[in-house]
């Protein structure tokens, strides 16, 4: 098609909408409801996305560690007994002769009665949980600074009841660690539970699936809300086209007896769907941003929270979005409407 | 293009061999026709309603395709053409409609230019034919003017401008004048004829035998779908 059928077809469609006004501010009004909502839950699912993101930081995964202290005071209350009979007799006699070799300490601990001995090897298996593929970060407690949380968590007279711990610190050195996926909390468990050293991990499993009951709930519910609002801006658009194409069927039967092909009776109604769509997109940008921010407002106001999206980073996905499904609803619209007056000839049009 | 077939023996602009049309209602429109119109003839094609005469004008716009029997216009063949050639067709062929068919909110000079742009005329063509078609017809000072500012003939002549502007071979009129006075109507034919001298084919349906008395043409007489006459020079 030469570059003047197209510049004349082009001019055709912004005729068409101009023509066809009334109807064409119509479909303007609802396409542009029907992008706001649409805007309006990406924005509420990006910052339930957040919130949960935040949450997800706190499910912090405590993964302590076989040291000295749990040796010393939890061994016997996590250790299964009759593993630990069934390591003595399968072990070898040459074993059995190491092991008396070893000095056990004035606590009765021998080296060989835990796995990991100092900060180095602690550190070698945050490293290793660190290698797993949904952790996100993995930070060292030794048993010092675990004590000094816990009581940090106390109640004041609670702190100077147990200040003895000070002396006799019963807390194992353990991993901080946090997923990047709560959805793979289970599976990621599992992992860390088979590496060497980890003694037990403390989480809350509650919490994680909440988070992820959560997340889908706000994936699903976003995916239908886009996709019933699509399906609605296409009918919307493609009445547009079908009102415009009868109101010009006389047109469309005298292009056709001189010898229009269909691409030329097609594009100016594609022109008028593109055009009616992405006009209803810039209104839905500008129209969402005063929403969001009046709503933004409010909620830092009455909740004082700060954290919440903002909208220069949602902006261009957002308009993105809303002239994706304006042109392909001003195209997939008219395309629908205009096979059926296509098909027609001459003396038919009188008919419609 | 596959479907265009020259046919080089005679040459005629229009060739009917053994065609009938039966619609899906069951009327038996057109019941082997063979007829042939050779390029620069003038013909009238009469009959009472009913006869087929739009059947016979349709399939040679190819709004209608034959259940039987092949047509043959400028050079195509329509029994065997595909939907997507057919706009080739119609660009060889200029139509003159009863009811005008202009588009009322565009002036005369867009109306007549619109069948320029269908077939991707570029800006300064479209201006130099279209006002050299509106002279033709003697409507020149209107080409501003909207078509419901123009009488019955003067909105007829916009139509015949129209099938003119892209210099067609043939030139189709369906019952052109029956919306117009007899004084137009003679005018109509006139600048019809007058057109015809310079080489182009003019096929017309007409219902007013006077006017075919007047203009001694050729005359098919179409009834039943059948051809029942065809007689050079005008009598019936």
């Amino acid at each position: 098609m030469k570059l003047s059928s197209i510049r004349y077809l082009t001019k055709e469609g912004v005729r068409n909408i101009w023509a066809n006004r009334l109807m064409s501010l119509a479909s303007i009004g609802v396409l542009v409801a029907c992008m706001v909502i649409m805007g309006l839950a990406v924005l509420i699912s990006e910052n339930v996305n957040v919130a949960i993101g935040n949450l997800e930081e706190q499910n912090v995964v405590m993964v302590y560690m076989k040291d000295y202290n749990w040796a010393l005071y939890g061994k016997e209350d996590t250790e299964d007994t009759s593993s630990t009979t069934s390591d003595t007799t399968s072990a070898t006699p040459e074993e059995t002769k190491k092991e008396e070799a070893e000095k056990a300490d004035e606590n009765g601990i021998k080296p060989s009665d835990y796995i990991i001995h100092d900060e180095k090897e602690a550190k070698a298996l945050c490293a290793e949980i660190q290698k797993l593929d949904n952790i996100a970060s993995v930070v060292y407690v030794s048993s010092e600074e675990g004590l000094e949380s816990v009581k940090e968590s106390m109640l004041e007279g609670q702190e100077e009841y147990f200040s003895f711990l000070d002396d006799e610190n019963p807390m194992s050195c353990a991993a901080k660690v946090t997923m990047k996926d709560m959805a793979r909390f289970d599976e990621t468990i599992k992992q860390i539970k088979k590496l060497s050293g980890v003694e037990r991990i403390v989480s809350q499993s509650d919490l994680a699936s909440t988070i992820n009951a959560i997340k889908q709930g706000v994936g699903v519910a976003g995916f239908w809300i886009i996709a019933i609002l699509m399906i609605i801006s296409l009918v919307i658009v493609s009445n547009t086209i079908r009102v415009t194409m009868y109101n010009r069927k006389l047109e469309i039967s005298i292009m056709k007896a001189v010898g229009a092909t269909d691409a030329f009776v097609r594009i100016p109604f594609i022109v008028e769907g593109m055009i009616i769509g992405l006009i209803s997109a810039v209104i839905s940008e500008v129209l969402l941003y005063f929403c969001y921010r009046v709503a933004t407002e409010t909620i830092i106001g009455t909740l004082g929270t700060t954290d919440i999206v903002k909208y220069g980073d949602m902006a261009l996905i957002l308009f993105a979005l809303f002239a994706g499904i304006g042109i392909i609803a001003g195209v997939l619209g008219s395309a629908i409407m205009i096979g059926k007056y296509l098909k027609r000839e001459g003396s038919e049009f009188a008919a419609i | 293009m596959e479907n265009v077939q020259q046919f080089t023996a005679v040459k005629p602009i229009i060739e009917f061999r053994g065609v009938s049309k039966t619609y899906q209602t069951g009327t038996h429109a057109l019941e082997d026709v063979n007829i042939k119109i050779n390029n620069g003839e003038f013909v009238f094609v009469v009959g009472s309603s009913g006869a087929g005469k739009s059947t016979f004008m349709k399939l040679i716009m190819r709004e209608e395709k034959a259940n039987t029997g092949k047509i043959v216009v400028n050079g195509f063949d329509l029994t065997s053409m595909r939907r997507k050639d057919v706009p080739m067709l119609r660009r060889t062929m200029g139509i003159v409609f009863q009811d005008f068919r202009l588009i009322p909110n565009m002036t005369v000079f867009d109306n007549v230019a619109f069948a320029m742009h269908v077939v991707g005329a570029d800006g300064r063509d479209i201006r130099k034919e279209v006002s050299k078609a509106l002279a033709k017809v003697g409507l020149g000072h209107k080409a501003r003017a909207l078509p419901n500012q123009l009488s019955g003939g003067e909105q007829q002549r916009v139509g015949l401008a129209r099938a003119l502007v892209n210099s067609p071979d043939l030139i189709i009129a369906d019952e052109p004048t029956g919306n117009v006075d007899p004084n137009m109507s003679y005018e109509i034919v006139s600048l019809l004829t007058e057109i015809n001298k310079r080489g182009t084919t003019i096929l017309m349906v007409t219902h007013d035998h006077n006017l075919v008395r007047d203009f001694h043409h050729r005359v098919i007489m179409l009834d039943s779908g059948k051809i029942i006459a065809d007689n050079v020079g005008g009598d019936i």
